[in-house]
């Protein structure tokens, strides 16, 4: 399996991986270890805006490269119910063969599921809401 | 590849680096005036020069494997030797029955054959190996048949290293009486003792590649002796015509170079010493416990009936390609999953031991061979202590730091 440059230096550096736990942490997870591929993210939303992004990812290079790619693009942008880029457009930025979309729809599973958490939580008034979704 | 820093070598059962006196002797055979002729010309001393060259080759690898030099078919490499064995015996015996065992742990150069039999009408029996990777002989004796005519299994396994008792199902074979057997040796010269007389093995598939010879050439051995079963010497139907080279099992002008490489290949793994197999042991014992120290580390197959050679491992807790492709630029290794696309294929060898998809496909196989040494065992394993945390710390098996 060939990957493309960015492919390759957001696998291999993995920034933004890891959690985050406190007030204003939204956490959205999607896909099974069982399955192939699993993605989680948690997202710290200040004033609606994300202020932190971390993830969690087991799954293919471009499965980590991706999600990695997204919690650093997360920074300082307002919390929407999509993801920064659309799925198609990833798919392109990456270079993801066609056999692979699924996981990128996990991964928009799991950033939704964390961008919708955060924006019924501004709705509601709520500030923290952590639903992890087994591995 | 960067050939200034080359990834350490570590993939010995998928092929060898030719040894240089091997090559040395094929580019004299390339380069001689003398030696170029055609093997089967007899017409003349240039064919004549070449065909001793060629006999010379084949009396060089019967040697090596307890045959007589006139038991040695010269083949394209182990895939065709296989092919051969189990297209020609099936379609010799066509009449005698259309029943055929073997392991699902096989080869593919002895299961897609199979298959394709399948499709023509023969029955395959696929058995179970234990979750060692190891067959009971008495399995293959309760699976035989009275239209039995091949019973293919493999010596040395490709994937996991088990050494199976051979020897005790070629007694069950012979018993039956209408069941010849096949071996599948490509990965047992140079790693363990083979006497193909003192076997009762009927046909044995031999590759050169995977000895330190070239690519590109091995051999099918067919038994001569006649057994006192009273059932004679294995037969073969031959699959390409052209010119009668190979007793006309194997038509084709023969490689006078390819041959006396795969010659000299096994003259020089017929010599090596237990003390370069206990060495292999001691870096296998090396990279096993240092793959073991970081936990969650499982070995496919058995630990006892294996050639030192071939380590497979599963790691949990991490995703196959990902695994492949954080080590790649370091250690070159087969991966337990089959890249037939962009999506991986679990190894179908550890699913018949009873892995899950997830472990069979986070698997790697060592292949140690002449070339490695502790340096190299000692960078495999800190490059996988470095990479399988990494991944799962992404994957939040482990705290992040």
């Amino acid at each position: 399996m060939n990957y493309n440059e960015l492919t390759r230096r957001y696998f291999e550096s993995a920034a933004n991986v890891g959690e985050l736990t406190g007030a204003g942490v939204f956490r959205g997870a999607a896909g099974s270890q069982t399955l192939g591929t699993w993605v989680q993210f948690d997202l710290q939303i200040n004033a609606g805006a994300v202020s932190a992004a971390r993830f969690l990812a087991f799954g293919c290079p471009h499965t980590i490269a991706v999600s990695a790619w997204l919690a650093e693009q997360a920074v300082g942008h307002a919390v929407k119910p999509q993801l920064p880029e659309g799925v198609q457009g990833l798919r392109d930025r990456f270079a993801v063969p066609v056999e692979k979309m699924g996981r990128l729809l996990i991964i928009e599973d799991a950033w939704l599921a964390a961008a919708a958490a955060a924006a019924a939580a501004l709705e509601y008034g709520e500030n923290t809401h952590i639903s992890r979704l087994t591995k | 590849m960067n050939t200034a820093r080359k990834p350490v070598y570590l993939d010995h059962a998928a092929t060898t680096p030719v040894d240089a006196r091997v090559a040395a002797s094929m580019a004299d055979v390339l380069r001689s005036e003398t030696e170029y002729g055609n093997p089967a010309s007899t017409s003349h001393d240039y064919g004549d020069v070449a065909a001793a060259l060629v006999e010379s080759a084949r009396t060089q690898v019967a040697a090596a494997v307890g045959a007589s030099a006139a038991e040695v078919i010269w083949t394209s490499g182990a895939t065709e030797a296989n092919n051969l064995a189990i297209f020609g015996a099936s379609q010799y015996y066509r009449d005698r029955g259309r029943h055929i065992v073997t392991v699902r742990t096989e080869h593919k150069a002895v299961l897609d054959p199979c298959r394709e039999l399948e499709r023509r009408g023969w029955e395959v029996s696929y058995l179970v190996p234990d979750k060692e990777g190891l067959i009971d002989p008495e399995q293959v004796a309760a699976a035989l048949r009275p239209d039995t005519v091949l019973v293919s299994l493999m010596h040395v396994n490709n994937e996991i290293g088990v050494v199976q008792n051979i020897a005790a199902v070629a007694a069950i074979c012979a018993r039956h009486g209408g069941a010849w057997l096949h071996v599948d040796a490509a990965q047992s010269v140079g790693k363990c003792p083979i006497d193909f007389a003192g076997l009762g093995v009927d046909l044995m598939s031999l590759s050169a590649h995977k000895v330190y010879g070239p690519k590109g050439v091995g051999a099918l051995l067919v038994a001569h002796r006649g057994d006192f079963s009273g059932r004679g010497r294995v037969q073969l139907a031959a699959l390409q015509f052209g010119g009668g080279q190979e007793r006309s099992l194997r038509a084709g002008t023969l490689a006078t170079h390819q041959i006396v490489g795969m010659g000299l290949a096994f003259e020089l793994a017929s010599t090596i010493s237990s003390m370069e197999t206990a060495r292999v042991a001691q870096l296998q014992q090396r990279l096993w416990r240092g793959l073991a120290a970081l936990g969650g580390v499982l070995r496919n197959g058995s630990a006892t009936r294996s050639v030192p050679h071939v380590l497979n491992v599963s790691f949990e807790g991490v995703e196959g390609e990902s695994l492949l492709a954080a080590i790649r630029p370091y250690v070159a290794v087969s991966t337990g999953s089959a890249c037939t696309s962009a999506l991986a294929e679990p190894s179908y060898v550890l699913r018949a031991l009873g892995r899950s998809e997830r472990l069979s496909e986070s698997s790697l196989r060592f292949g140690l061979g002449r070339t490695t040494t502790e340096g190299d065992i000692d960078t495999a394993v800190a490059v996988l202590t470095r990479e399988v945390g990494r991944l799962r710390q992404v994957a939040g098996a482990t705290p992040v730091a």
